[in-house]
């Protein structure tokens, strides 16, 4: 009963993190059509700040606080600049992407060197439940990624600017004829996801710890998780990084690691072949 | 069953002329076109000349230690030849070629681990089955179908089955695990062993030169051109009868027998295999070296190999650290202001869509 428990409380938390870095990635894919290689670099960023706070004496959560805004702006200047270009076309869009994942994770690997760079959990310790430990740390994620989701989602169903998002997403020209600037709303949407994937680098380095190719590790898993889901919509590639993430960590506990770890490509692949559209078809929210 | 090719290539020329010379006068872009068509089939034949000619030498005037690079870079040019016919030709984006590549290197290793085969008259081949194997079977499930894959799913599909293929590299133990396979022994013919050197140099650009011929005659033959159009305009390939999906499944199967002759060579050549020979790093490697030379043109692939590893090799000494930083700076550059890749300074975009094969009629650009 005890194993079945932590084992579930390993699988929820591990699933978390994969939600958590899939929100950037999949708002991003889902509203302005394009797969952004650079992600997992943005929250390679998150988890970099983080550590440098960490580094100059600052309390961690300075850092993490931080971390998002930091990666927001940057991804907001990198849209203007250079991905702005890229709309029409989503093949050279992945490669410009890939090209600017790739200077700024080399750039980090130049700051920090080959190390694994640890950060402490700023809130240590485990919740003891009868017999049972399981990290506080871990926990927090799990209660962060929900609170994110739950205001992601009242973000873009609710406010103003959500509208104007969904209404750029479904028709471009008659958004902009309608007065929303559409520049800018994908600036915005472009930075609001990088910040997202700020704040999973920012949340996941003291689990995982602080290494040049963090971002990396997470990125096709990401992609997976966003085709399974559906690209187009804000549930979509949330629920796929929630099957993802869940078949990732519940898989081992019942096979090898190794024949687990290619599986889940495997059906992923499988399953986006059979059913383009993913779990959940459709624009929108 | 197919229609008559002319067609087919009056079609696609037509685009690349509407694109490029939208404002001109027709007149003037009729001939302009043909000026263009006639300088591009001068200067192609130069370059690839001079580029043959400068990779006979290089053994002479290079130190015993360059040939060996040198040998690795042509490797290296061999694989990016793959991935050209894929990408620049039929406008496939296989973000996992090195899963060709690594898979072949690994065969021919267990071969000469297990077998105790290195004859290069069975292990080439041998090699090159397993590539096109792999190709096959990837390619075949993702692009063959009821409905026709869109970009985004084969790209990341390929990428995928690379990085799964890494994984399972890395874990399994027979593979060798993280280490790879370790002291190859080298490739033999008869009682002589091809060790690094010359000999060795030789044999790979003897390789590198009939695949590139083969390559050369395949896409300046009909099916060649109907890749080109299938890049620049699928739907209009389809209408004419042919069958986009299966075109494509062929071309992904050649590029991954060419990989895998490519991969069986490299094992050989470096002596050993380990994960990342199948994984995405050398994926996006080959991926570099097509968008810097400039895709769609088969020289262009050869050049950016040849470019990429050399510079990296003579700035890795000195700048170690901030050379990859360079590269991704370049890359981005490259793919905002020159998409065609640095050949495009020298050679027309013509040369990439229908100016080769029979001339090209002039009557339809007439009033």
């Amino acid at each position: 009963m005890a194993n079945a428990f932590v084992a579930a409380f390993e699988i929820l938390s591990f699933g978390a993190i994969i939600v958590l870095i899939v929100l950037g990635l999949g708002i991003i894919a889902s509203m302005m059509g394009i797969f952004n290689f650079a992600q997992g670099e943005f929250v390679l960023l998150g988890a970099y700040i983080t550590y440098l706070a960490y580094a100059k004496g600052l309390p961690i959560w300075a850092g993490m606080v931080a971390a998002p805004f930091v990666v927001g702006a940057l991804g907001f200047v990198l849209e203007a600049l250079i991905i702005r270009r890229f709309y029409a076309a989503p093949i050279v869009a992945m490669l410009g992407t890939y090209a600017l994942g790739l200077i700024i994770r080399e750039a980090v690997r130049g700051l920090i060197g080959g190390f694994y760079l640890t950060v402490p959990e700023p809130i240590g310790g485990s919740i003891d439940i009868g017999a049972m430990h399981i990290s506080a740390w871990r926990f927090t994620i799990i209660v962060i990624t929900l609170l994110v989701m739950g205001l992601c989602y009242l973000l873009l169903s609710r406010t103003s600017f959500g509208l104007r998002v969904r209404a750029t997403l479904e028709n471009p020209s008659l958004a902009r004829a309608s007065g929303i600037s559409t520049p800018l709303i994908y600036g915005a949407t472009f930075a609001f996801g990088a910040a997202l994937a700020g704040l999973a680098g920012a949340l996941i380095v003291p689990v995982f710890s602080l290494f040049a190719d963090l971002g990396l590790r997470f990125l096709i898993q990401g992609f997976v998780a966003v085709m399974v889901g559906g690209v187009g919509s804000f549930i979509g590639p949330v629920a796929g990084a929630g099957v993802i993430g869940t078949l990732s960590a519940a898989l081992p506990w019942v096979m090898a690691p190794v024949v687990a770890d290619v599986l889940v490509f495997v059906l992923a692949i499988v399953f986006i072949k059979f059913r383009p559209q993913g779990l959940i078809a459709g624009k929108g929210v | 069953m197919l229609k008559p090719m002319s067609v087919v290539r009056e079609a696609i020329v037509a685009d690349a002329d509407d694109e490029a010379d939208g404002a001109m006068a027709k007149g003037t872009a009729a001939e302009r076109a043909n000026d263009r068509v006639k300088a591009g089939r001068k200067i192609l034949p130069i370059i690839e000349g001079l580029v043959l000619l400068a990779a006979l030498l290089a053994p002479l005037v290079l130190q015993d230690y360059l040939t060996v690079f040198a040998t690795r870079v042509i490797i290296l040019a061999l694989f990016a030849l793959s991935f050209d016919l894929v990408w620049g030709y039929a406008g496939i984006m296989s973000f996992g070629q090195a899963l060709f590549f690594g898979s072949a290197g690994y065969g021919v290793a267990l071969l000469a681990r297990d077998l105790d085969i290195t004859n290069i008259f069975l292990v080439l081949p041998a090699g090159t089955l397993i590539g096109l194997t792999f190709a096959l079977l990837l390619g075949g499930f993702l692009l063959l179908g009821r409905h026709p894959s869109s970009v985004i799913f084969v790209s990341l599909g390929t990428l995928t089955g690379s990085y799964a293929a890494d994984r399972l590299a890395r874990g399994w133990y027979y593979l060798g695990g993280q280490n790879g396979i370790p002291s190859i022994a080298p490739m033999s013919l008869g009682g002589y062993d091809f060790t690094e050197g010359p000999a060795f140099y030789y044999l790979v650009l003897g390789i590198l030169v009939v695949v590139y011929l083969l390559c050369r005659f395949l896409v300046r033959s009909q099916f060649g051109l109907a890749l080109a159009g299938l890049r620049e305009n699928e739907q209009r390939i389809a209408f004419f009868g042919y069958k986009a999906q299966h075109l494509k499944a062929i071309i992904f199967t050649i590029g991954g027998a060419i990989a895998g002759l490519a991969g069986s060579l490299y094992a050989f050549h470096e002596g050993f295999v380990w994960p990342n020979m199948v994984g995405v790093v050398v994926s996006t490697q080959v991926v570099l070296y097509v968008l810097f030379g400039g895709s769609g043109t088969l020289i262009g692939a050869v050049i950016g190999a040849v470019i990429v590893e050399g510079v990296s090799f003579w700035l890795s000494d000195n700048y170690r650290d901030i050379w990859p930083i360079i590269l991704g700076l370049l890359l981005l550059l490259v793919i905002l202001f020159r998409p065609l890749g640095l050949i495009s300074f020298v050679l027309g975009e013509r040369e990439r869509v229908g100016s080769f094969g029979a001339k090209v009629k002039e009557t339809r650009n007439a009033p």
